[in-house]
């Protein structure tokens, strides 16, 4: 038998045993080595040969990801590790850490317990350290951390013991401080989850030397930090590596700090779970009870050449059996699990059974996306994911070939099942479909891998930003009218409290949830009672209030009254770009007495007008999404960098000193950002790093308004002249 | 000069002389067969009857882009056709106004209608009728089986003991999914009564199948009976009665068949 088989075995055996399972994530800012260190735990779990380990990049299964030398998708796999004399389960995923793919990160988060956060010790906390934090605590998960290229502070840095110290305590105290505001206002984390050596809730190694220490490992082993830092210095890695694996360090730590799925599913299931806790699902979850109905959080699609379509995720409840039929969220019937199975890094093993507790992945699934809940008996959904960023850049994407045309269809939407962060337009007249996504490097990975993958040539087109339209002051209550002049629909627009908007970004306001509990999140943001009271849909970030009282058959219109507003929503009336931000309130409506003459053909496109009249006298203008940008560089350089940012409509907030390197922070709109790669690294003649995150949208100045919804109009064929209504642009 | 000429109930020859009238000595003429339309004729035999051409135009044709026929009233004399009576379950009195504002002469000249075929056919007094209402296509009114305001109707007048005409819908031009040219769909008065048997299985109701053809039928029984019974090519509309008069209830029973437990 070979030694993997043995391991899928020993798995197989220790899954019934939810109090020896650890369900993790690896998760940090781009480079700061978490595949490296997956792959080092692989070895330390016997799953792949020590010599590769490093180098091989298990966890980075995907041909573009060795190339781009970037983790792209979350990667599953499952190892065992002996601790304290028994031998534990430990369900491992490995997060990208590129701005552009955080949507697999928050959807991993879900999946797992406890998170494992790696820092590198030179650069310190990053932009991404924090989002991966916040991630984390919202989905109510642990973090402990690892701060990793220790190596480096002793060998490129030359630093001392005395120096050393203080820096990795500063790196510590950085990330309590993200840690202590985020957990701030979050009542059902019990106990203190800042890290600290002490405790043992902090590692330090080097993943490319294979190395590693924590407090616990040095009482164990007796090796202090002279002792490293000499045989650092004497290149006497393989030893260090030999009398303090990073591995066994790690993985202790993951054992001894990690929760286990009966002590974090009690305390978590209420955080992402809004059914009723007192139902009997509801207990059979916070017990892990593998006996019960099966509850099943799909947090990742992936295809399989062979297997087809493999879910992936998070067994709360009961045990997936092959032949089960179950339900999926957001679907009707059932579908009937195909296979049974865990992740072994790039390869999946097929078991008997995955009980409760446990990450899984199974096939058969064909209607499940990821987020989907599965479950043996009908139920009330997890809360959606959060997904922190909308899309804010498009591709539009068509097939070279006609013949291709359908199989490029199917790409898509399976692309978009797969990663819910993409958004896909598919326009089967024009055959020219859109792809959005969170950055040029997220799109260009996906249409390569339609190119690559499925062999379907493609043509895209320019990368092209996503805009936003919103009001910017209260406007006058004004009239929409159907065609047959029988209907009409008296509305007003307001932009939304900020705090508003950011609830329903977050998840923590929508349609989904229970009205009682709407309603008090609502007034928690800031609405005032009365009218969260009278909330009759949430689209996009977008409200519709009813006002009115007892206007006959308006109950049986609204679904239509809900269709105009969404279409008016979707397409703005400045360049047909989503409006965002904007509470409406009806005030007033009058319907024909006869179903038949207040049908969809008349109130839809009464609505429609009335929204956008509403909207333009409310001044709504264009917004562009923006960046925080931060370049890290020499600072002979400096001026270079900053320019940069300036020449591209942006702003520098700050500069400042850290380490040998100045920092320049500040913002920039996404359009003029395409391209800045390459800019910039020919303006510092390549020693700048930088890093960019998606900032949310922001109004595009006065005096390019015009042009650029002229732009845009042109390119969606769309009449080149506003309605004469727009005179204020 | 608009003049609005209702074309009657069934084919070309349903029109008064009047109308027929009107019709030839028109400049142009415009029709509409989205709220209606004539089963026993199609447009080239109007045209050929009337000896005329006929414009037909389509909702958007006629609500959103009424210009022609303004612009044909304002220099000649035009006429807008609807099957039917123009100002009965439609709601062109919105053109006529147009009309007047722009200081176009309006007259109107009157078809049979619906309305008073399904009172002369079934016997029931059009005195004792209260509101009516169109039943639509389930996809047509956004959301599931009958709208509320429909039960709500035929509710109201039941306690009051009036009768309701439930007119049916015509999809026309448009499907499930909008527009589609090629789309022509009429709800039966048996699929009807199935949806209305939902709420009412043994109550009394009346079917008045082709009004105004040579084979007109009209069928009285539960509506979960007339639910499974067909009666052949549209137009259709159903009646529900609400409490009978002795001589209407001898109609029902002479005239269409009534089940004598259903008229007590």
């Amino acid at each position: 038998m070979g030694r993997r088989k043995k391991i899928v075995q020993e798995c197989e055996r220790l899954m019934d045993n939810p109090e020896h399972i650890r369900n993790i994530a690896i998760a940090a800012h781009v480079d700061h080595g978490k595949t490296t260190l997956s792959d080092n735990l692989l070895a330390g779990a016997g799953m792949i040969s020590e010599d590769t380990a490093g180098e091989q990049l298990a966890m980075d299964t995907k041909e573009d990801e060795q190339e781009r030398g970037i983790t792209i998708d979350a990667a599953n796999v499952s190892m065992t590790h002996e601790y304290d004399d028994t031998n534990h389960l430990i369900n491992l995923i490995d997060t990208p850490g590129h701005v552009d793919f955080g949507g697999d990160v928050t959807r991993a988060m879900r999946a797992v317990d406890g998170a494992l956060v790696v820092v590198d010790a030179v650069e310190g906390a990053m932009p991404q350290t924090e989002t991966v934090l916040r991630q984390a605590l919202r989905e109510g998960v642990k973090p402990t951390l690892f701060i990793n290229k220790v190596d480096r502070l002793i060998s490129e840095l030359q630093e001392g013991p005395q120096e050393m110290q203080e820096r990795l305590l500063a790196v510590i105290s950085d990330v309590n401080e993200l840690i202590r505001g985020m957990a701030e206002n979050m009542d059902d984390i019990p106990e203190d989850w800042t890290v600290s050596v002490e405790d043992g809730t902090v590692g330090f190694g080097s993943a490319l030397y294979k190395w590693g220490v924590s407090m616990p490992s040095m009482q164990r082993t007796g090796m202090d930090f002279g002792d490293i830092i000499d045989l650092e210095r004497a290149d006497k890695r393989e030893e260090l590596h030999e009398r303090t694996p990073l591995s066994d360090v790690v993985l202790d730590m993951v054992c001894e700090h990690f929760p286990n799925p009966v002590d974090a599913q009690p305390r978590r299931v209420p955080r992402i779970w809004r059914g009723d806790p007192d139902s009997e699902l509801a207990e059979s979850m916070q017990l892990v009870d593998e006996d019960g109905e099966v509850v099943f959080m799909v947090t990742d699609i992936s295809m399989d050449p062979h297997a087809g379509e493999i879910a992936t995720g998070r067994v709360f409840s009961g045990t997936l059996e092959k032949g089960q039929e179950l339900y999926v969220s957001g679907t009707a019937g059932k579908n009937r699990l195909q296979s049974v199975g865990l992740f072994m890094g790039s390869e999946r093993e097929e078991v008997e059974r995955v009980p409760a507790g446990n990450i899984a992945s199974v096939t058969g699934l064909r209607d499940a996306i990821a987020g989907s809940t599965v479950s043996s008996v009908e139920m009330t959904p997890f809360e959606s994911i959060e997904h922190i960023s909308e899309p804010v850049i498009t591709k539009s994407v068509e097939a070279k070939n006609m013949d291709d045309l359908p199989k490029l269809i199917e790409t898509l939407q399976q692309v978009a099942k797969e990663d819910p962060t993409i958004q896909i337009e598919i326009n089967e007249d024009t055959g020219e479909h859109l792809i959005s996504g969170q950055g040029e490097l997220h799109l260009e990975v996906i249409t390569q891998r339609i190119r690559d993958n499925q062999g379907i040539p493609v043509i895209t087109g320019e990368p092209i930003v996503v805009y936003r339209e919103q009001p910017q002051e209260e406007s006058r209550e004004v009239e929409g009218q159907s065609p047959n002049r029988h209907n009409k629909f008296y509305i007003t627009v307001e932009p939304m409290d900020q705090e508003i908007v950011d609830a329903i970004q977050l998840g923590e306001v929508s349609m989904d949830m229970p009205e009682l509990e709407r309603r008090e999140a609502l007034q928690e943001a800031g609405m005032d009672k009365d009218t969260s009271q009278n909330v009759e849909d949430i689209h996009r970030t977008n409200i519709l209030i009813d006002d009115t009282k007892g206007i006959q058959h308006l109950n049986e219109t609204m679904e239509l009254v809900l269709e105009g507003l969404q279409e008016a929503l979707d397409d703005g009336p400045l360049a047909a770009e989503p409006v965002q931000g904007a509470l409406f309130r009806l005030h007033d409506a009058k319907l024909h007495e006869d179903t038949i003459h207040r049908g969809p053909a008349q109130v839809i496109p009464a609505v429609r007008d009335a929204v956008h009249r509403a909207l333009i006298d409310g001044e709504v203008r264009l917004l562009e999404p923006i960046q925080d940008v931060r370049i890290d560089v020499p600072s002979e350089h400096m001026g270079a960098a900053s320019g940069e940012i300036q020449g591209r409509r942006g702003r520098v907030d700050d500069m400042y000193q850290e380490g040998d390197l100045m920092v320049v922070e500040g913002i920039a709109p996404v359009e003029e950002m395409i391209g800045f790669s390459s800019d910039i690294r020919s303006a510092t003649e390549g020693r700048a790093s930088w890093n960019t995150e998606n900032a949310g949208f922001r109004v595009l100045a006065d005096n390019l308004q015009r042009e650029k919804i002229m732009e845009i109009r042109e390119r969606k064929g769309m009449k080149l002249e506003l309605p004469q209504s727009i005179d204020y642009i | 000069m608009l003049t609005f000429i209702g074309l009657g109930l069934h084919d070309e020859r349903s029109i008064t002389v009047e109308g027929r009238d009107a019709l030839r000595a028109a400049d142009r003429a415009f029709a509409e067969f989205y709220t209606s339309r004539l089963v026993g004729a199609d447009l080239a035999d109007l045209e050929d009857y009337h000896e005329t051409t006929i414009e037909v135009r389509d909702r958007a044709g006629v609500e959103q882009d009424p210009e022609p026929i303004l612009a044909a009233a304002e220099s000649g004399d035009a006429a807008f056709l609807t099957a039917g009576d123009t100002m009965v379950s439609t709601t062109h009195t919105d053109l006529r106004l147009r009309a007047e504002d722009r200081g176009i002469d309006t007259r109107v000249i009157h078809g049979v209608t619906a309305q008073s075929a399904a009172s002369s056919l079934t016997g029931l007094q059009n005195y004792r009728f209260g509101k009516a209402a169109t039943l639509p296509f389930p996809y047509a009114h956004g959301g599931d089986g009958v709208p509320d305001s429909v039960i709500e109707t035929i509710e109201a007048n039941r306690e009051r003991g009036l009768h309701t005409i439930v007119y049916l819908d015509i999809k026309v031009g448009t499907g499930p999914r909008g527009p589609d040219p090629d789309h022509e769909e009429y709800m039966t008065a048996d699929r009807a009564a199935a949806l209305l048997a939902d709420d009412w299985a043994d109550v009394l109701g009346v079917v008045v199948a082709r009004a105004g053809s040579p084979d007109a039928v009209v069928a009285a029984d539960r509506l979960s009976a007339l639910a499974d019974r067909s009666f052949g090519d549209p137009l259709h509309l159903l009646v529900i009665p609400g409490d009978l008069h002795h001589v209407e209830a001898d109609a029902l029973a002479g005239l269409a068949d009534a089940p004598a437990d259903l008229l007590s």
